[in-house]
Formats: structure tokens, C-alpha cells, sequence
């Protein structure tokens, strides 16, 4: 101080320190979602498979640089082939941008101190004890001595350095804010066990669900073996919900379809689509129509997840004169209307109309009089139309659109009663036998 | 001495009754409106919280259109008052042809059942489920088992089950079973509609309707057609359905005298 009188001086404060460190590698998450923190002072990003989206990696690493110089944060950035190696530049390299290219982290470490293999400070001791400054000395002995001499803990750095090791980040992943985990101290692996647990880890986070006001539509519960193996299921509701004994139920059938193996250690579960639910009153008047999340919510649970979720559906209405598409399948739960019950539509529409031969039709834009349909003749007693429904041309390219591609629909009765609804297809050409089908039965 | 047996008679009779409802003392009906028809089902209207079957004849065995047309008619206004549930194994149902006969569409869950035992077991799951009026099911034939598991599940809430007898297209005809847990069965044909005078075209749907089973009534056959198909009154009438005639041919469906089933 008396030295320098000016200098600024500030207290060390490493918890404020980790905090930032923290933030720093939440917000490198935008380069790579493969961030490890390294404590105290750095952060290992893994760009595998990213650097072109920037145009390369010393695109990649100016654009690190410049958004956090631009917040005031400089950084010395290396890249290289192992994590090690890339932290022996970063540390101890010349520049504060360096990149090693491929397999040739060897010539790049040589000159580096002993201190840049991120060695236990007593090998680093001995080592600077024994003369050897540069890495090029140790990288040359041979490897049994130098691990009875400086450790077996020396001899990984190098191999991790040198890509002939693994290492093993710890990547941080951006928090799951709806997420519960359950480790037992003996693994389980019988059926009874495996549904007590997953009523267990649901109840644990269905707490959290509800003291939040939260309810969620899609669990995923993942059963972690002691191999190594996580076996995955998941379940969706059709109303959000936080009831443990509902989810408990709905992955229950499902349980038998895990194999615990050796056993299972760990199960999570998670929470998603969460959103806010209120807590229901219940009715006083006992005759009203009962709540749907008490019969009906359950049970197109129950469905969707044991058929599938294209087997259950409630029909919605669509804006279109076209028969076949005016009706799609939609969620169970909504009350949607809309058709216009003036228009007779049949009760069982045909996806493919079917073919009608020897259709006898006194003038061509006549109803027909007889028509074989499935190998059956039917005389028409009765018959009512046409109502023309054209194609959407606006939806379709401006070439395509003619006005032939009309359908004629005739609603049709015949001997027997049975009604019909059948359409000529296109317009009436000289010479051109009309064409037939059959597109619904009305009831 | 015979006051004392009639009395014994109501007695019995309303225990039986009673076992017949599963122990449910209340057990409510729908009348159609017509007094005819009424009169030949117990209670005078179609029972609820039972299952009933609508069959068909010829063509209508594969397509099933006008079996499930008279059902939805005739279940309409309970779906009115809840949730109904439409089991499929084709998914070919209509539902802007459902909103033209009448019945709310707005308020039907469809389901495709990949087989059979699948649709039935659907079928029991939704029958008992709370807030649930009316469960179609369409499917090829019920055994007594299947029946009495339905009907159990029919009790639970007081839902009333349609199911729809449908064989798959191409498919051979199955055996039909002696015995049924039905509470009704009914075979419905399609019937020449007649327009009102000075109409053109087609008048309203008519089916020949033949009440060929029915426990604790009579049996029957009438000519019945909807209300007020394909107009916006659709929804709005008392019962979507009227009767048009009684069928007088009693061959088809001789009159039975008042049989009790014990």
C-alpha cells in the first residue's frame, strides 16, 4: 500500500463470487446447453456439433468474448479437444484467444509449466523441486516412475490432457422447477413396491403443486436402475391436476412393463404443462350436473392413455362447405357447436365415397332412379336435391380451379325406406358417362 | 281369503321388482310420449340405469345407421342432462348428421375401440362413471357374462347403456346367443318416410320399430319417426321421436301377455 498508493483494494468475497460464476454459466447456456461449472474462476463449454452456427470456432469464441466484454467481464477462452487441454491454454497459453487444432494439443502444451495439468499442489512442488519447469520434460519419462513419484493422480491429468482418458463434467442444467426424486437405500424391484413409490414421489411433488396453486397435465416418472438404465413413462390428463392417487392410477397398469433388473435405486418424477388450478368448491346442491373433474376427467384419462390419444375425441365443428373435412376430431373436454342442423347430413359418413354402378337418371341432372350399390339393386322411391358443393378454390392454386369440380349430392330413398346420399361427380359433358358414388347412409 | 293372496301377490311382485333393479327401489324411466308404446314398457317408459339393444336387418347389420339413429333419438334427452360416450370400432359416425336428427352432439365423447373385448370394456368404464347419462356401443354381439357386467355397471350411477349390435364389414355372421342381460331389445328397419302435403322430396325419417324383448313389459312393433329432423327445432321438443301408426301386422310381433322374468 505504501508502495502504491493509489491502489484500489476490495474485500475477497467468494460467495459472491460462486453466485456470479453461476450466472455466468446459466447465461453461456445460449452457445451450448453442455455448460460445467469449474470453481472458482472458469466455466467448460462443450461446442461439439455447435460452431458452425457461429461460422466456425473463432467465430464462436469473438462473439463469447465480445458479448462479455461488452458487460464487462474479460475472459481468457481456449479451445482444444479435451477439456483439459483447453484449460491448460486458457491458464497458462499466450493470448487470450487460443484454439489447439485437432490432435495437436501435444506441440501446444510442451511449453506450458507443470502447474497447467491442473496437478495436487504437492506434485506440483516436487516437480518444480526437481527442475522440471516445461511439460515437454514430463511428457517424455516414462509412465511407471512418474506415478510412483508424483501419484497416480498425475498420470490421469496427463492422459486427460493428451485425450488418451476420459473426463467427466458436470454439466448444469437449467433447474426443473416441477420435479421430485426419491432414492432408496436398498433397490427395489417387486411390482407392489414399484406402485407404492410412484404414489410416493407423486404425493411429493403434487404438495408442492398444490401449496404453489398448480396443477399439472403431463407427468413423466423415470424409474433409474442400478446398472445405470432410466426407464421412462409418462401419462397425460386431460384437466391439469395434482391428485397422487390419479396419477398413481394412471401409471399403474403401466408399471408392469418396467424391468427393474438388478434393482432400482432412484425415481423421479416431473411435472409439465404446469398451470394454475384453483381449488374446487364442492356443490351444495347435490342434484346439479356433477363436476367433470370428478366423472368425466378421469375417465377420458383413463381412455387416452390406454387406447391412445387419437381414440378419444369429441367432434368440432370447421368452417368449410366440404363434407368430410367439416367435422374434425377435437379435444374431449370442449363443447363445441356450430353445424347447422338444416343442411341433412348422413349418419355414417363414408372416409371413402364408394363407387355406384348401372345408375340409371332420367336427364343427366337428375336424381337417379336405380343405382347398384355393394352388389345390391335399389330402385329410388324418394328423392330430394341436388345440393352442389363446389371445391374451395381459394385455397388451392388459381390454375387448378375449375368449375367442373363440383358434387352434386342427392339425399335418396329407396324401396325399402333405406336414405342415401349420393353425388354425381362433375359437370355434365356430351358423350361422358356421369360418375356415381356413394358418400354417407342417413339413419 | 283372496284379499289376503292379492296382497301376498304385490308383495312378491314388488320384491321381484326390486331384485330386478339390482336393489335399486327408484328405478326411473324415459317415456317416448306415446301412451302405446309406454304401456308395453314397465314403468312406462324405457327403463334407465339398464342396458338396451337396437339391432338391424340386412344391410343395416354391417352399416348400422338406422339402429344408431333410433338410439341416439331415443337417448337424446337423457344426453341432454349429462355426458354421453360413443363406442366405435369403425370410426364412420357423423357428428353434423347426429346434430340433424336432434341429438347433442356438443356433448359427445367418441372413442374407437380397437376390438371387441376392448369396446365392451370401454363400454363398462364409462357406464360407470359419474356424470355420465348415456354410453353407446356398437359391437357385434353381448354374451350373458359381458351383459351382466354391463348391467352391473349400469347400476353403479343410474347410466343407461345403447348397445348397437354392428358386425364388421365382410364378416361372418355371428351365432346369436339364447340368452341376453338386456333389459329391451329392439329391431329397427328403415321405413318409406312420407312428406307432408305439398311437400316435395323426403319427409322426416321413419323407422318400422320392433320392441321384440322387453323384461317385465309386452312386446310390440309401431312405425315411429323423428320429430324435427333437419330444422333448428330440432333440439327443443318434448321426445325427438313420434309414433306414426302401430304396425298392424301381428304376425311380425305377436302381443304377449304380461310375462314377469324371476
Amino acid at each position: 500500500m505504501a508502495l502504491v498508493p493509489n491502489l484500489a483494494s476490495a474485500e475477497s468475497e467468494p460467495e459472491a463470487d460462486a453466485t456470479a460464476l453461476t450466472a455466468l454459466v446459466d447465461w453461456s447456456v445460449r452457445f451450448s446447453h453442455a455448460v460445467a461449472e469449474d470453481a472458482p474462476d472458469g466455466l467448460f463449454l462443450d461446442i461439439s456439433g455447435v460452431a458452425h452456427l457461429w461460422g466456425g470456432e473463432a467465430e464462436l469464441m469473438a462473439d463469447y468474448r465480445a458479448r462479455l466484454a461488452a458487460s464487462g467481464v474479460f475472459v481468457r477462452c481456449a479451445i482444444a479437444d479435451t477439456p483439459g487441454a483447453a484449460w491448460a491454454l486458457a491458464h497458462h497459453g499466450k493470448g487470450a484467444e487460443i484454439i489447439a487444432p485437432p490432435n495437436g494439443q501435444a506441440d501446444m502444451l510442451a511449453y506450458l509449466p507443470p502447474a497447467a495439468l491442473r496437478l495436487e499442489p504437492a506434485a506440483a512442488a516436487q516437480m518444480e523441486r526437481l527442475g522440471l519447469r516445461l511439460l515437454f520434460q514430463i511428457l517424455g519419462l516414462p509412465r511407471a516412475p512418474l506415478a510412483r513419484r508424483f501419484g497416480q493422480h498425475t498420470l490421469t491429468r496427463i492422459d486427460q490432457a493428451m485425450g488418451r482418458a476420459e473426463e467427466a463434467l458436470t454439466y448444469r442444467r437449467p433447474p426443473h422447477p416441477w420435479f421430485a426424486r426419491l432414492a432408496f437405500f436398498e433397490p427395489i424391484s417387486v411390482l407392489e413396491d414399484l406402485q407404492k413409490v410412484t404414489f410416493d414421489v407423486a404425493a411429493k411433488l403434487c404438495e408442492r403443486l398444490e401449496r404453489e396453486g398448480q396443477g399439472a397435465r403431463r407427468f413423466r416418472i423415470a424409474f433409474h436402475r442400478v446398472d445405470g438404465r432410466a426407464l421412462p413413462l409418462e401419462v397425460g390428463l386431460a384437466l391439469a391436476a395434482r391428485d397422487p392417487a390419479r396419477i398413481a392410477k394412471l401409471l399403474g397398469p403401466k408399471l408392469e412393463t418396467i424391468d427393474p433388473g438388478f434393482g432400482i435405486d432412484v425415481v423421479t418424477l416431473e411435472a409439465e404443462a404446469v398451470e394454475p388450478i384453483s381449488g374446487r368448491q364442492v356443490r351444495l346442491d347435490a342434484r346439479a350436473e356433477p363436476a367433470r373433474e370428478d366423472g368425466l376427467a378421469p375417465l377420458v384419462d383413463r381412455l387416452t392413455n390406454r387406447l391412445g390419444e387419437l381414440r378419444v375425441w369429441k367432434s368440432a365443428p370447421v368452417a368449410t362447405h366440404v363434407p368430410e373435412l367439416s367435422a374434425r376430431p377435437g379435444a374431449p373436454l370442449e363443447s363445441p357447436r356450430g353445424w347447422n342442423p338444416e343442411a341433412p347430413r348422413p349418419l355414417r359418413l363414408f372416409r371413402q365415397p364408394e363407387p355406384l354402378d348401372l345408375v340409371m337418371a332420367l336427364t343427366p341432372d337428375d336424381p337417379p332412379r336405380q343405382f347398384q350399390w355393394r352388389k345390391r339393386l335399389h330402385r329410388v322411391a324418394r328423392a330430394e336435391g341436388p345440393e352442389r358443393i363446389g371445391e374451395e378454390w381459394w385455397r388451392g392454386d388459381i390454375n387448378d380451379v375449375s368449375v367442373s369440380h363440383v358434387r352434386d349430392y342427392y339425399r335418396v330413398e329407396d324401396q325399402d325406406g333405406a336414405r342415401f346420399w349420393v353425388y354425381r361427380e362433375g359437370l355434365y359433358e356430351d358423350g361422358v358417362p356421369a360418375r356415381w358414388w356413394l358418400h354417407g347412409v342417413f339413419g | 281369503m283372496s284379499g289376503f293372496r292379492d296382497s301376498r301377490l304385490a308383495a312378491l311382485k314388488a320384491k321381484i321388482a326390486a331384485l330386478e333393479a339390482g336393489g335399486r327401489a327408484d328405478s326411473e324411466s324415459l317415456p317416448f310420449g306415446a301412451a302405446d308404446l309406454d304401456a308395453c314398457l314397465p314403468g312406462g317408459g324405457l327403463p334407465l340405469g339398464q342396458w338396451h339393444e337396437f339391432v338391424g336387418a340386412g344391410m343395416e347389420t354391417e352399416i348400422g345407421a338406422c339402429p344408431a339413429a333410433f338410439a341416439a333419438l331415443a337417448a337424446a334427452p337423457l344426453a341432454r342432462r349429462g355426458e354421453a360416450v360413443w363406442i366405435l370400432r369403425r370410426d364412420d359416425l357423423f357428428a353434423p348428421g347426429l346434430v340433424g336428427l336432434g341429438f347433442p352432439a356438443e356433448r359427445l365423447i367418441q372413442v374407437c375401440a380397437r376390438d371387441e373385448d376392448e369396446a365392451l370394456a370401454v363400454a363398462e368404464d364409462a357406464l360407470s362413471t359419474l356424470g355420465v347419462t348415456a354410453v353407446f356401443a356398437e359391437v357385434e354381439g353381448v354374451d350373458l357374462t359381458a351383459g351382466r357386467r354391463l348391467q352391473l355397471a349400469c347400476e353403479k350411477h343410474g347410466a343407461t347403456g345403447f348397445v348397437i349390435r354392428r358386425r364388421p364389414y365382410g364378416g361372418q355372421e355371428r351365432k346369436g346367443t339364447a340368452g341376453s342381460a338386456a333389459a329391451t331389445r329392439w329391431k329397427i328397419a328403415p321405413a318409406l318416410s312420407e312428406p307432408g302435403p305439398g311437400e316435395f322430396g323426403l319427409g322426416p325419417p321413419r323407422w318400422r320399430v320392433e320392441l321384440e324383448r322387453c323384461r317385465g313389459g309386452r312386446t310390440g312393433g309401431w312405425l315411429m319417426e323423428a320429430e324435427a329432423a333437419y330444422t333448428w327445432e330440432a333440439e327443443n321438443g318434448p321426445h325427438p321421436l313420434r309414433l306414426v301408426a302401430e304396425l298392424g301386422d301381428r304376425q311380425l310381433a305377436p302381443a304377449q301377455p304380461l310375462r314377469l322374468s324371476a
